[in-house]
């Protein structure tokens, strides 16, 4: 397999510095959670549904100075190539989900809501690499749906080398074949809130891959903004209405 | 399957590709995204627009635009633009690589990846002609363009799919070409089926044959002799009565049966002495299987990876014990009418000789003692082919194919009989038959229906006449698959600007952070010492003793890297060849000529940078310190074995340098033997050099070489020097280290030798327990009545031995690291960097493990240094094999002019002839039964490796392995494969 022909093309016709087509939708489930989100990133999809901030169920759980967040990831048997099933106890998904925990709380202005928690559910229907970076998106929309009190948007994109070239947006078959970046930057700054890499990329090179990471993950943002901001004129045109 | 397209802010649209695959029984369904855009060039310099659309990559660089804007025009004045469809890219690749034939080639992106999924070299070479430029190949991504992209329709194969996305390149080439160009060029389709021809022209495409098209071609008659076979109508190529080869099973079953464990996969290796048997190793036994007879062989050639299945145990046998050459079977067979001659027409594939030797062979089995049953050997047939080992075969033309009153113009079929004697001869259509008679010529192989009992292929070029030196060099170079053309443009243009006027630039005064770091040692007193008339020096010496009493010894090594950066078209192409190879009269290089023999040669007198390894070792020879450092040195004089040796030896000269050599000799010896006590082995093999007439370069003399205590100086350093490198850089890169090991023999290889030696001479024996127990018993392994006898068994245990081989660290665990014939643990090529590829990535491994610069990522990945280390390996192989065939070739040339009686070693005996070894000119020959006397009365003994015959005067006479025996040695050339070669007779 050709990952990055000669001419300057990848397996699925992109050029190095492409995204995948991304599409997003807040507020899907409007009834049944606080806020929540859709988004698609290639093949990769994701639900995220949040509650709260709320009390939590348990005494113990409650942090006198911070809410606590608290993410629960369940990969559908059906998302990857062959049906499997799949357990929550599962190294990577413990480790997903730690990460992403870690991620939202030093964006989340938690100290706002003291002795609160607040649950994030999410489900991959589909997986085409840049899982994680999918899952981070879904939550930030997911979020702000929600109305809690963030710095900024959290935008994450994967990136990789090939040979000399630094391609992003990987799809799964690419990531297959390289080792793979992902980051979460937050809003349209160079700060990074997440760092993944999975196997190695030689140090001399790893600049110019978190280059054109960074550079994926403000277009990220800028269309994740798009939709925030095309539901909230929906919203308040229906205020206007009412 | 029906993809939507949807059009992305980005200005891309994206669609899906939909596919079933089916897996372990079960379906799978799989989406993949497809994106399509709108800024795929149509490369050619001609087009007005494409320059505006075209985006840089991630170097920021633009795609080139290829395509002339004066193309080729045909015979009919039409300048034309070519498209290619898959099949012609599959059978006539050679053709695309002609120089007469083929510029400004479009190759769309579906052809290219058919190409692929069907064979991976053809693609290879492909895209090598795209890369070269040369011949303004380009690939056109078509999938990928919004515009030429099509949806499958419904219950439309994907082969139709697919000639249909081909024609529609075609015809959006022809539109673009005319809005967007003002050069009036047409778009010409090459394809092969006549269907889609059709189609295409019912499009208004101009779609042709490739008969059709050099039929408008200006050089076209030329051309046409070269169209492969297979592409021809294959109906009139072989006669209809033949009987069959059996036909290869499916693929289905063959794997079902390689997973089940009942049929085999391996490697064919054709007996050089036998052409109808091959034995296959499998991992599944110890002993090999053999493959007996062509219906077994089934159309398989040498080295091919074959599919075998055994055969009933009633069917198991011995190894043939007589020599079967094809020459004297069916050498007589009409190539035009195969079987046609034969009245009963119930004759097969089997030829009536080959029954015959069948049956001699069937009755020795089923007459065989008890004691043979041991010898017994599996046998097996194969039932499928996994890889073709197809390449370019020299050959020529067999005379008696050629018929005499036939000369029209029509084309005609005749044999061509290859040079290596283990494949079968080739069939070809030519109408130049005459021509080349006489001629080395090289040919391709494209098919062997079940159907005919030669294979079929076609001419590729005549390399001129048979036993002129340049045919007979170039014919060896092709044979060992040797790259010899000169180096392309983008490699050259790799070199340094300043051509042969580089220096060493200014190290004090310097920016440059590199240059920086390295070391100064234009002081030390460096001297290189090499063969005479060596040109490219790529090591050399000094040495001086410490106040402590140890002593300084250094080994600079030419920095080759410094130029050879990596992945630079200079870098492919050295990985690509591996290694130089060295001829008689020629030296192949790896590298062009200015790194070689003037910017990274160690040149006497001038500044040259250097990797260099310095010790600090004590009185014994003990390592004390090792440090490694890129270096500028500047060597004081370039010795020749013998100078340095008269130089050490005389004992007035007592300067400073002289001295020096004289602690490294003094050092060597005590190295030399460290390395003999730790059992390392001192094999033999009958090494000569041929004297070249310096006038005429006619070869003129052979001679066994010589070795000097100089010789043997210079090789345990770079020994040393190596094993230190291997450590470092294992100690550094654990996973992906360049290293080379040598594996034990196994006891098996060994087996029919000491077999031999209990029989014939009893109380010698050879114990393989370990290396220097191996070396111990060839020790004493001496007749005292012949003094040659060790060396000669010491050159049959050398052909027992396993070859070294490179391979990356990550392979093995360590104790296979271990090199057997030098015992030492760890090993490595560090030391000739000019002429080795292995060398040049231990010195970036190195300039790495010492921080002088970052290693490639190339170097880092197993999977990359697996594919270069597989390479370098057949390279080195080939080299080896092409330098001794010519020197072969070459002492076929002095014994023209010498004949003359000369003492000779019987090291194999068969039922009809022995194999004689003359240590003088280092050739061993085979001599027939016939030639030896009479053929009816002679008698084999097999236990006892010995032959009983009458001789042509009458003796009774009887040779056994090991005997010494005069033979007349002159040359003969061999009438049906043109090869010169010594023959020798008993005296």
């Amino acid at each position: 397999m050709e990952l990055y022909s000669p001419e300057g093309l990848r397996l699925d016709g992109r050029r190095w510095n492409e995204i995948r087509n991304f599409e997003c939708r807040i507020n899907t489930h409007p009834n049944s959670s606080d806020g929540s989100s859709y988004i698609e990133q290639g093949n990769t999809k994701v639900i995220c549904m949040v509650q709260g901030p709320m009390e939590p169920t348990l005494r113990s759980q409650a942090n006198a100075n911070k809410a606590t967040i608290e993410v629960n990831l369940a990969v559908a048997n059906f998302s990857t190539l062959e049906r499997k099933k799949r357990s929550k106890s599962e190294k990577r998904m413990v480790e997903m989900k730690t990460t992403l925990e870690r991620t939202f709380e030093q964006s989340v202005m938690c100290n706002l809501y003291p002795r609160t928690v607040i649950q994030i559910d999410l489900h991959v229907l589909s997986q085409d690499g840049g899982l994680l970076a999918g899952l981070t998106n879904a939550i930030t929309l997911a979020l702000i749906d929600a109305g809690v009190a963030m710095y900024d948007y959290v935008a994450a994109i994967t990136a990789g080398l090939h040979d000399q070239s630094p391609l992003l947006d990987l799809n799964g078959l690419e990531e297959l074949d390289m080792s793979t970046l992902t980051i979460g930057v937050i809003g349209k700054s160079e700060k990074l809130s997440l760092l993944m890499l999975e196997d190695k990329i030689p140090l001399d090179r790893l600049e110019s891959v978190l280059a054109i990471a960074i550079a994926g993950s403000h277009k990220i943002r800028d269309l994740m903004d798009n939709e925030v901001r095309r539901h909230g004129n929906i919203r308040s045109s229906k205020l206007v209405n009412n | 399957m029906i993809g939507h397209r949807k059009r992305l802010s980005s200005g891309l649209s994206v669609t899906s590709k939909v596919f079933v695959r089916s897996r372990n029984g079960g379906a799978q369904k799989i989406v993949r995204e497809h994106y399509l855009r709108n800024d795929i060039p149509c490369y050619s310099k001609s087009c007005n627009s494409c320059h505006d659309i075209v985006k840089p990559d991630s170097n920021g660089e633009l795609p080139a635009f290829i395509l002339s804007e004066s193309p080729k025009k045909t015979k009919s004045g039409l300048s034309h633009y070519i498209v290619l469809d898959t099949n012609i890219i599959l059978h006539a690749i050679d053709l695309l690589e002609n120089a007469e034939c083929f510029y400004d080639v479009i190759v769309p992106q579906t052809v290219l990846e058919e190409v692929k999924n069907r064979s991976f070299p053809i693609y290879q070479r492909l895209r090598g002609l795209v890369k070269s430029e040369d011949k303004r190949f380009i690939v056109f991504h078509n999938e990928y363009n919004e515009a030429t992209y099509i949806n499958r329709n419904k219950n439309e194969t994907i082969n139709d799919r697919n000639d249909r996305a081909i024609r529609k390149v075609a015809s959006w080439y022809a539109a673009h070409l005319k809005a967007n160009s003002s050069q009036n060029i047409n778009i010409i389709l090459i394809c092969n089926d006549a269907d889609n021809r059709q189609k295409a022209r019912s499009e208004g495409i101009d779609a042709r044959s490739l008969v059709e098209y050099f039929d408008d071609l200006p050089n076209g008659e030329d051309l046409k002799d070269l169209i492969p076979s297979n592409i021809h109508n294959s109906a009139e190529f072989h006669g209809e009565n033949e009987t069959t080869f059996p036909e290869y099973y499916s693929s289905a079953r063959i794997m079902a049966g390689v997973k089940n464990g009942t049929l085999y996969q391996g490697m064919l290796n054709i007996s050089t002495y036998n052409f109808l048997q091959g034995t296959v190793q499998v991992p599944a036994f110890k002993k090999p299987l053999l493959i007996i007879g062509s219906k077994n062989l089934n159309r398989a050639f040498n080295s091919d990876s074959v599919i075998v299945e055994l055969l009933p145990k009633d069917k198991w046998r011995e190894p043939s014990t007589s020599i079967v050459e094809e020459s004297n079977i069916g050498a007589n067979d009409n190539a035009e009418e195969d079987e046609e001659e034969d009245d009963t027409g119930a004759k097969g594939v089997v030829s009536d000789k080959e029954r015959i030797l069948l049956a001699q062979e069937a009755l020795k089995a089923t007459s065989a003692k008890e004691a043979d049953q041991k010898r017994l050997q599996p046998t097996a047939k194969i039932v499928g082919i996994m890889r073709r080992s197809w390449r370019y075969y020299v050959g020529q033309i067999a005379p008696s194919s050629v018929s005499e009153e036939n000369t029209g113009n029509a084309s005609k079929s005749c044999f061509v009989i290859l040079m290596d004697k283990v494949l079968p001869k080739i069939r070809i259509r030519t109408r130049k038959a005459k021509e080349y008679l006489g001629q080395r010529i090289v040919v391709v192989v494209d098919s062997w229906p079940s159907n005919s009992r030669y294979p079929n292929g076609h001419f590729v070029r005549a390399l001129g006449e048979v036993e002129s030196a340049e045919a007979e060099t170039e014919a060896l170079l092709l044979e060992h698959d040797v790259e010899y053309r000169p180096f392309a443009k983008n490699v050259l243009d790799c070199l340094p600007e300043e051509g042969d006027k580089w220096t060493v630039p200014d190290v004090e005064n310097t920016e440059d952070p590199q240059l920086k770091k390295r070391v100064d040692l234009r002081h030390k007193l460096v001297c290189s010492i090499d063969p005479p008339n060596c040109v490219d020096i790529d090591d050399a010496l000094h040495a001086k003793p410490l106040p402590n009493g140890n002593y300084e010894v250094g080994v600079h090594i030419a920095d080759v890297t410094h130029f050879v950066k990596p992945n630079t078209a200079l870098d492919q192409e050295g990985a690509s060849r591996g290694t130089s190879v060295y001829l008689v009269d020629k030296r192949i290089d790896m590298l062009p000529m200015l790194l070689g023999t003037n910017l990274c040669s160690l040149k006497p007198y001038v500044d040259r940078f250097s990797f260099s390894v310095i010790w600090e070792l004590d009185e014994n020879a003990n390592i004390v310190k090792v440090d490694y450092m890129k270096s500028i040195i500047r060597s004081r004089e370039a010795f020749s074995y013998e100078r340095a040796q008269l130089r050490i030896d005389d004992k007035s000269q007592t300067d400073e340098l002289t001295e020096s050599m004289r602690i490294l000799l003094k050092l060597s010896k005590k190295l030399k033997q460290q390395r003999l006590d730790a059992g390392a082995l001192n094999l033999a093999s009958p090494e000569v050099k041929v004297h070249m007439d310096s006038e005429t370069s006619d070869p003129n003399e052979v001679e066994i070489k010589q070795l000097l205590e100089t010789n043997s100086l210079v090789e345990e350093f770079m020994l040393l020097a190596n094993i230190s490198v291997a450590r470092k850089i294992y100690d550094s890169y654990p996973q992906t280290a360049m290293l080379r090991r040598h594996a034990p023999p196994p006891a098996t290889n060994f087996e029919q030798l000491n077999d031999m030696l209990s029989v014939r001479k009893p109380g010698l024996s050879i114990s393989l327990e370990s290396s220097r127990a191996l070396a111990d018993s060839l020790d004493r392994c001496v007749d005292p009545n012949d003094k040659y006898f060790n060396t000669l068994l010491r050159i049959m245990s050398t052909r027992c031995m396993m070859a070294a081989e490179y391979f990356s660290s990550g392979s093995y665990g360590y104790p296979e690291f271990r090199h057997y014939g030098l015992a030492v643990d760890i090993y490595t090529h560090f030391t000739s960097p000019i002429r080795r590829y292995c060398d040049i990535v231990a010195h970036r491994q190195l300039a790495g493990a010492i921080g002088y610069e970052n290693l490639d990522l190339s170097h880092r990945d197993k999977n990359k240094m697996e594919t270069i280390v597989k390479n370098i390996n057949r390279r080195h192989r080939n080299a080896q094999f092409a330098g001794r065939a010519s020197i072969e070739y070459y002492v076929g040339q002095v014994m023209r002019n010498n004949e003359a009686e000369h003492e000779g070693y019987v090291i194999k005996c068969f039922n009809n002839g022995i194999v004689v070894l003359v240590p003088k000119f280092g050739i061993e020959g085979l001599i027939k039964l016939e030639m030896l006397g009479d053929a009816n009365t002679a008698v084999f003994n097999e236990d006892k490796y010995e032959l009983s015959f009458t001789d042509l005067k009458g003796r009774q006479r009887t040779v056994a392995v090991f005997d010494k025996v005069t033979v007349d040695v002159k040359s003969i050339k061999d009438e049906v494969s043109g090869k010169r070669k010594a023959q020798l007779l008993l005296h």
